[in-house]
């Protein structure tokens, strides 16, 4: 398993976990999709820092080799995962945990 | 001042969140506690996946462009306030455009 393919099993992991088992039904939301859209630049402004100096490097072995500001594709799939997931289970502590809060 | 190249995006995912946190009024403080909850979600998983990936060689750090704190001896410090400062300035963005656009009010409303 490389980086594609975990990367790939985390987007179908943080899906599964917001649509079927935190149930908090962010990626139906357009408030989740704009916050995506808006995060998205900084993401490659962030990732071209970090491949472009060479301070995190991939082995090619482990990607597919395509790349985008410098980094591999792959880690499109990963901030997208990361994003959803936090969100996802930001409304669902808020819903259970602090009611006052929002 | 090398070894600053990777803390330099914590630092500045940092302005930018205190930057919205005041900006937007969000009073993130009050909410610490919940981030703290949802984020060990983020903490637990990410960091497994990122010492695994490490661990083989998926990929690798300049040690002369990070702190040199070693997590478990092999994940840089600044990969672990990577998955507090991201998220973070995830549920902050989240926060500021629901008061910005208004969406999601009323979704609070009919329940």
């Amino acid at each position: 398993m490389i980086y594609s393919d975990i990367a790939l099993d985390a987007v179908f992991l943080a899906v599964v976990l917001d649509l079927f088992l935190l149930k908090s039904r962010m990626m139906t939301r357009g408030i989740f999709w704009l916050t995506y859209f808006l995060i998205l630049p900084f993401q490659l402004l962030t990732n071209w820092w970090l491949t472009s100096n060479e301070i995190v490097m991939y082995a090619d072995s482990e990607i597919i080799g395509q790349r985008l500001a410098g980094a591999p594709i792959e880690d499109l799939l990963f901030g997208f995962s990361m994003i959803l997931l936090t969100l996802s289970a930001w409304e669902f502590f808020k819903d259970r945990f602090n009611k006052k809060l929002g | 001042m090398e070894n600053l190249h990777y803390a330099y995006v914590l630092i500045f995912i940092a302005i930018c969140a205190v930057g919205v946190n005041f900006g937007f009024k969000l009073q993130f403080a009050r909410k610490l506690k919940l981030f703290l909850l949802a984020d060990s979600l983020i903490l637990v998983i990410y960091l497994i996946w990122d010492f695994w990936a490490v661990s083989k060689g998926s990929w690798f750090f300049d040690s002369n462009q990070i702190l040199g704190i070693m997590l478990l001896g092999k994940l840089p410090i600044e990969e672990v306030l990577f998955f507090i400062i991201v998220p973070l300035m995830t549920v902050l963005t989240y926060l500021a455009l629901t008061k910005l656009t208004g969406w999601g009010k009323a979704k609070e409303e009919i329940k």
